[in-house]
């Protein structure tokens, strides 16, 4: 029996001590964050490379030559003719639940200063979209919790919607909003026990932010209580370009997790033009053939393979995606802005003007749409906001019509006061959005014109205080329209009932 | 600056495979090169010399197995070594021997790009990075 052991042993002692074979290269260059690599014959294509000092890199480039490849981490401790060894293996990041509540690397590490990730399960991070066949189209809604969003441009779960807008117009904003949201829906879903309900996980990349706007989003995200439904990925901008390449695709390999094991997940990729920026350095670095803006042939699919890996999947679950774009001075026929407008379900464009004139989220409902439409609403809010979109319009349009001359007839006078009143109810401070029901309530006081004979400067106010209302004093009828998800007679009525009680409290 | 540099690296290339016989570098046909171009001095001579000189070095690489050791190694250690590489990529192969006392115990053998490790530093340095 012992000699049976000792054979056993003798086996397993050859085999730790066999020679182990590594394919390697030596660094010729190391600037900005990519590395030229003489030899590393066995390399294949986006291979993650090992450097010395923990440094990692991924292989981009196989020339005759040599090998081009991003490095990953601290470069400040590399130099010519260091060796570099071939690993085998893809790129691959963390998953699971462990990371909700964390701030993470473009890699993983934790930068939070919370200890280690108990992660046992890794995605690569970059990975082929799901394909046509397991798709399935998207029907659910996500909520934004944005009045404006959800009434004339919803978004669905598994969708890809584009914010788009000059600097400061709020778009991060939009985005941290509707992550707020999903975690108070999440609270009260999970608290009422429905075995149906189905959370929605966060995951925030932000690509060369600066670190004090990603600290204040942690820090309002921890304040609204949504932290702990939520991942952040920071590749600040004073990560090298490599890391803000890849921190994207290790935020959707995150999603992805959630989305392969039953769950839905909402992905905001903060933002998509410096990340463009960020791989037009590295593809000029590595010699690449430059076209439009300097950017590479690539640029579309660096970004259409990201925004792809978004969508619904049959009996799974689903990843939504949220990429933010910066325009320059409203400048929406750019080439990056109209690459991600194309791969993107719509897009929902916030205006400098209307920004700098109080309407705030600034979100132009002439340029903004949604191309899944109204199959990710909900019937309440089809029926309380389903011609809101047309009135708006019609209102702009009347309005430039109406500063050439002041004669009005009553009709256009009417539509022009209910257009008002329709921007002014749809004003929202920043980080407070506004549960579904309460979305509706609003909408339908409006509708039954409760807000008519209210001075425009005053419906904001009248809003807020009908919103309290409602959370205050009505909260039966805001689960039951919540729980119906639509209008009957019975709840119209009663909602006009709440309506008529609130007129009269705010009128007195 | 591009096509220049890739005009320097046609010609060292086109150079680079006259200066192999039977899928190995000639001495002889490498003499014969080094002369042409002392006599024609092409443009960019340096340059093209070195990338000549890089490439001849990678394909020598190819046929020497550089074996790293720790402590005494004999002969018969170093000729087997060189019988097997010959037999695994089918082509000539000589071993040389090259102390290096930073493996503590084992040998590394290197040949082109290719790493054999079997030594105690590189099991420590693959326990290192496993913790």
């Amino acid at each position: 029996m012992s000699s049976a052991l000792e054979q056993i042993e003798q086996q397993i002692a050859k085999l730790s001590s066999r020679a182990v074979k590594k394919n390697t290269g030596n660094i010729r260059t190391v600037a900005d964050g990519v590395a030229k690599i003489d030899g590393l014959s066995d390399v294949m294509y986006n291979e993650m490379v090992q450097f010395p000092g923990n440094a990692i890199g991924i292989a981009l480039n196989l020339e005759e030559n040599e090998v081009g490849c991003v490095v990953l981490g601290d470069i400040s401790q590399l130099k010519e003719g260091d060796e570099v060894t071939t690993t085998g293996k893809l790129l691959s990041v963390p998953v699971g639940k462990a990371l909700l509540g964390r701030v993470v690397d473009a890699l993983g590490n934790p930068v939070d200063g919370k200890g280690p990730v108990n992660s046992t399960e890794t995605y690569p991070v970059e990975r082929i979209a799901p394909g046509i066949i397991v798709r399935k189209s998207v029907s659910q809604p996500m909520f934004t919790g944005i009045m404006a969003i959800d009434s004339m441009i919803p978004i669905g779960r598994g969708q890809r919607e584009l914010i788009i807008g000059d600097r400061g117009t709020g778009k991060t904003t939009i985005a941290i909003d509707t992550i707020i949201n999903q975690a108070k829906i999440n609270k009260v879903g999970l608290a009422s026990g429905d075995k149906n309900f189905r959370p929605v996980y966060s995951i925030y990349v932000g690509v060369g932010q600066r670190n004090s706007n990603i600290v204040r989003t942690v820090a309002a995200l921890e304040e609204a209580g949504a932290l702990e439904f939520t991942i952040i990925v920071a590749a600040s901008a004073a990560d090298n370009p490599a890391n803000q390449y890849i921190a994207p695709y290790s935020g959707a390999a995150m999603g992805e997790w959630f989305m392969e094991n039953g769950m839905d997940a909402l992905i905001v990729y903060d933002d998509l033009s410096k990340h463009a920026v960020a791989y037009r350095q590295i593809s000029l670095i590595l010699k690449r053939p430059s076209g439009r803006e300097a950017y590479p042939g690539d640029v579309f699919y660096l970004h259409s393979r990201l925004l792809e890996r978004a969508a619904r999947l049959d009996g799974k679950g689903s990843l939504t995606a949220l990429p933010i774009i910066e325009t320059l001075a409203g400048d929406v026929s750019a080439y990056i802005p109209t690459n991600v407008i194309s791969i993107t379900d719509g897009q929902i464009f916030l205006e400098t003007d209307l920004f700098n004139q109080g309407i705030r989220p600034a979100v132009s409902v002439g340029l903004s749409v949604s191309r899944v439409g109204s199959s990710a609403q909900i019937k309440a809010t089809k029926q309380v906001g389903g011609k809101l979109k047309g009135e708006l319009a019609q209102f702009r349009e009347l309005a430039a019509f109406a500063q050439f001359g002041s004669d009005l007839d009553a009709k256009t006078k009417a539509q022009l006061e209910r257009g008002g009143r329709i921007v002014e109810l749809f004003k929202q401070p920043a980080f407070s959005p506004s549960p579904i029901e309460l979305q509706v309530s609003v909408l339908f006081a409006m509708q039954k014109g409760f807000f008519d004979p209210i001075e425009v400067k005053k419906v904001v106010e009248a809003a807020a205080s009908l919103k309290s209302f409602f959370t205050t004093r009505k909260d039966a009828l805001l689960a039951e329209i919540r729980t119906k998800g639509a209008l009957d007679k019975d709840l119209e009525a009663k909602l006009q009932a709440a309506c008529e009680e609130w007129k009269a409290s705010f009128a007195a | 600056m591009a096509s220049q540099a890739k005009a320097v690296q046609l010609l060292a290339r086109q150079f680079f495979g006259m200066s192999m016989v039977d899928g190995a570098v000639s001495a002889e046909r490498v003499g014969g090169v080094l002369e042409y171009i002392e006599k024609t001095s092409p443009a960019n001579e340096m340059a093209v010399l070195r990338e000549y000189r890089r490439l001849i070095a990678i394909e020598v690489a190819k046929g020497v197995a550089v074996v790293e050791h720790a402590g005494a190694i004999g002969d018969t250690t170093l000729s087997s070594i060189a019988s097997a590489m010959a037999k695994k990529y089918s082509r000539a192969v000589t071993a040389t021997a090259k102390p290096n006392p930073a493996l503590l115990a084992g040998l590394r053998v290197q040949i082109g790009d290719d790493v054999y490790e079997s030594s105690v530093a590189g099991q420590l340095a693959a326990l290192a990075s496993s913790v």
